[in-house]
């Protein structure tokens, strides 16, 4: 089965050893599949070499989505086959990864349905329905994105903008608190992220007139630790003309400095949203975290000024919620190009090509950023992977054309990097866009975007995974997709990374050359970041097909494990 | 299952000072069931509205009844009919009124259907993201049900947020000005073929 020769071949040296090591590392032979064994902090830290479970939503605190077993791998991946199939009892737009501890697996679905399955066979466990609120604010579907664990609990946000403990063994509900007004605007469809005694999460809302925020809880109790704004009070910066790339936004100064003057900082309903979970830096204690779009997203009329925190990527302290650092990719922005790919923190070249440690975030814009982690700078930026055109021109009363669309580039997709290649894989969407702008006031808590994008039905679509050497910015392969994609992808110590499409299709590629080794057909929009794990010496990786909303790409329920053929 | 509403701490008025006070007079002698009577006088004693032009709330999400109602009321939304009716009622009446209709069953009404509306529907759903919001058109909270809705209704509210004249829904004004009139008819058409779930 496991083709040393060709695999050997196949990978740079450097890669298969350390990824197999690492695999072996921490493989316990007497971890009992099944036994809902607590999660500790340990285990949490020390996610990142941990070749069993899958612990977080992006796989480890740094959120590398880079998985250190090597079972499957570029020489044995044709092999790959269905080991079971779960089907929820939701039939609509799934986003969930997967998180497995100790054999026992844990998915969400639309309108927060919690599963506990065997990892190994896939049988249901528990179910747990969140009893809804008859009032939910969200945009962009009734998506969830899954679960976080830590000691005996799972947390989940809900589309009424609560947070909930339940029991990991029996999926009762221990505690659950009301993050903010549902009315207003939040709700909640990114996982939780837990550190020690504290879960963080984010919220939606950038589509409202709300005002965003990081917030932290206790895992014990619910109360809120503390909270940090995504807006501060004074949110007008420096008033910034150019972007991160160098590019004039053609920002109207003058008028925005007298509409300031009329009405004011905007801060309390300038959105800033913040859709995916933060990575964790424990030796500086830090959480790393970028923040969405100003409401109303296309009619910047309203909101004089550089709009912080919105577009950017910020640092705040993990104990306090204190702002540590921050960078603006976008100031002021129109055209809801903003920051939603969870960021990664990982060892780059800095500009003088010393390593330092340093952040990555794949941007609506198509362009992977690279920053140095002291200070939130910004070292490098990528090559476009998707088609740029006619940036940026302002949105008008008719629609004005502009490339990428209002989705991206990369969507919430989180990326993964392979450390070894020093290579950063992000799936993109090309999906060209009119942005249309209409000036109203905020109508008291219904969705606020200020005017439209629609998409060009007579223009073709398609979507694009693309390799980035995060050392030098430049692309490193390419592959194109039949649609544009959203979901995520995942990595491995076998030299592979694992995406899905929206026409249901699901692909392993060779990650040091983007060469399709693999595909299978799931039947509904594979929208979902994949998870990989073992049990019992067996390495699977799963992945959820249930189509997407936002895309219309086809609904399903299914929740697929796979593994190697016998 | 929804859950029965009962409270809500309404703070929207105070943090939207563009807006202007919304009415909050309460009906004198409010007796839900005579309310209710007037309602089904136009939108159906069994849940079929007795004009093509009027509505289904049968079934329709609770949030979206009440917003609608408090939008008339306010007039944030307008129509001759709707409008004074509306006015009339403080906010616990008209969350009232949503429980009431939002608990009723979804009518069946006939699928209308002519050939090629299904393309032409898809391509404006394309253009307009129209499942980024509303999914598979069931309806969620402040999402309306449009799956198995009224077509002539459909048409004529699509027509009129595209023509400025429903204005409580300001992004959809945008959106619906990049359908041309086929594409209504068509959409309004297909949503009839919906299933209801
Ligand atoms: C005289 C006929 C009439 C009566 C009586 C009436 N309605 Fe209506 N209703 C209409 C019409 C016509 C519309 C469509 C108006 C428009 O296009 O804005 C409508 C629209 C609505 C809507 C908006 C539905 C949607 O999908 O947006 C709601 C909710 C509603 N009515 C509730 C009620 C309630 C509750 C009552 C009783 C208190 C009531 N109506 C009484 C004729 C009536
Ligand atoms: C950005 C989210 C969003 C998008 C995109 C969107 N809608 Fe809506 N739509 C809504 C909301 C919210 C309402 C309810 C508005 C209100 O509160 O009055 C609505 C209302 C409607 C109504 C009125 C239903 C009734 O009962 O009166 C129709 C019809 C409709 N939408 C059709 C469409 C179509 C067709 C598209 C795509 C071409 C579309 N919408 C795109 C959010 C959206």
């Amino acid at each position: 089965m496991f083709n040393r020769s060709a695999t050997a071949a196949l990978c740079v040296a450097a890669t298969c050893v350390s990824g197999a090591a690492n695999a072996q590392e921490e493989t316990s032979a007497s971890t009992l599949y099944g036994d809902l064994q607590s999660v500790t902090q340990n285990m949490l830290s020390r996610a990142a070499g941990d070749g069993n479970n899958f612990l977080h939503t992006n796989g480890n605190y740094e959120q590398t989505r880079y998985y250190p077993a090597s079972q499957i791998n570029t020489g044995n991946v044709k092999n790959l086959r269905p080991a079971w199939i779960f089907q929820t009892e939701i039939v609509d737009t799934m986003e969930t990864s997967p998180i497995v501890v100790n054999g026992i697996m844990y998915v969400t679905t639309a309108f927060n349905h919690v599963y506990a399955l065997d990892a190994r066979t896939g049988k249901q466990i528990w179910h747990h329905k969140h009893a809804m609120g008859p009032v939910t604010t969200y945009c962009c579907g009734p998506n969830n994105r899954g679960v976080a664990v830590s000691g005996d609990k799972v947390f989940m946000g809900t589309l009424d903008a609560k947070l909930v403990a339940l029991d990991a063994k029996t999926g009762k509900q221990l505690w659950e608190t009301q993050i903010a007004e549902a009315e207003l605007g939040y709700s909640e469809t990114m996982a939780p992220s837990v550190v020690e005694n504290m879960v963080l999460i984010g919220t939606n809302g950038g589509e409202y007139g709300i005002r965003g925020f990081v917030k932290a809880f206790d895992t014990e109790t619910g109360e809120e630790i503390w909270t940090f704004h995504t807006i501060p009070e004074d949110s007008v910066g420096v008033w910034a003309t150019h972007d991160a790339t160098g590019r004039d936004m053609l920002r109207d100064i003058e008028a925005e400095k007298a509409a300031l003057a009329e009405m004011g900082d905007p801060y309390e309903t300038l959105g800033g949203g913040v859709w995916q979970n933060p990575a964790v830096d424990l030796d500086t204690r830090r959480i790393y975290f970028v923040v969405g779009n100003p409401s109303p997203d296309l009619d910047g009329s309203l909101r004089p000024g550089d709009n912080l925190y919105t577009d950017s990527l910020v640092a705040v302290d993990l104990d306090t919620g204190e702002y540590v650092c921050h960078f603006q990719y976008i100031a002021h922005d129109v055209w809801d190009l903003d920051a939603v790919s969870p960021p990664i923190i990982t060892t780059v070249a800095d500009a003088g090509g010393n390593d330092v440690k340093g952040v990555l975030h794949a941007g609506k814009t198509g362009h992977v950023y690279v920053h140095n982690a002291e200070d939130c700078s910004m070292i490098r930026f990528s090559e476009a992977m998707v088609p740029q055109e006619n940036m940026w021109v302002l949105p008008t009363a008719e629609g004005a054309r502009m490339l990428p669309g209002a989705n991206g580039g990369v969507e919430w997709s989180p990326m993964a990097i392979d450390p070894n290649h020093r290579l950063s894989y992000a799936i993109n969407l090309h999906q060209p866009m009119t942005y249309t702008v209409k000036s109203t006031p905020y109508p008291e808590g219904k969705l606020w975007l200020g005017g439209s994008f629609d998409v060009i039905p007579e223009e073709e679509q398609w979507g694009n995974v693309t390799a980035v050497d995060y050392d030098t910015g430049d692309i490193a392969w390419q592959v194109r997709t039949a649609e544009p994609m959203i979901g995520g992808i995942l990595a491995t110590a076998g030299g592979l990374v694992f995406t899905g499409e929206g026409n249901g299709l699901f692909k392993a590629f060779d990650s040091s050359n983007g060469a399709e080794l693999w595909r299978f057909q799931a039947g509904a929009g594979v929208n979902a970041p994949p998870s990989s794990y073992t049990v019992e010496g067996q390495q699977y990786v799963v992945v959820a097909a249930g189509g997407n909303a936002q895309l219309n790409f086809k609904r399903g329920n299914n929740i697929i494990a796979f593994t190697l053929a016998d | 299952m929804r859950l029965p509403f009962v409270t809500l701490a309404w703070t929207l008025a105070a943090l939207a000072p563009t807006l202007s006070a919304t009415p909050s007079i309460a009906k004198d002698d409010f007796v839900l069931e005579d309310e209710v009577a007037l309602c089904m006088s136009c939108h159906g004693e069994d849940g079929i509205p007795i004009e093509p032009e009027y509505p289904v709330i049968w079934g329709q999400e609770y949030f979206y009844i009440y917003t609608q109602l408090r939008d008339y009321g306010a007039g944030r939304r307008e129509n001759d009919t709707m409008s004074a009716i509306a006015a009339e009622y403080d906010r616990d009446q008209a969350k009232l009124l949503a429980e009431h209709f939002a608990a009723l069953p979804w009518p069946e009404l006939p699928v209308v259907y002519q050939e090629g509306d299904q393309q032409l529907a898809e391509k404006g759903i394309t253009r307009g993201q129209c499942s980024a919001c509303h999914g598979k058109w069931q309806g969620d909270s402040r999402i309306p049900r449009i799956a198995g809705q009224q077509p002539h209704y459909l048409s004529q509210t699509m027509h009129d947020f595209k023509n400025d004249v429903r204005m409580n829904a300001p992004d959809l004004n945008s959106t619906m000005k990049q359908l041309d009139d086929e594409t209504i008819a068509a959409l309004s058409r297909y949503f009839t073929t919906i299933n209801v779930q």
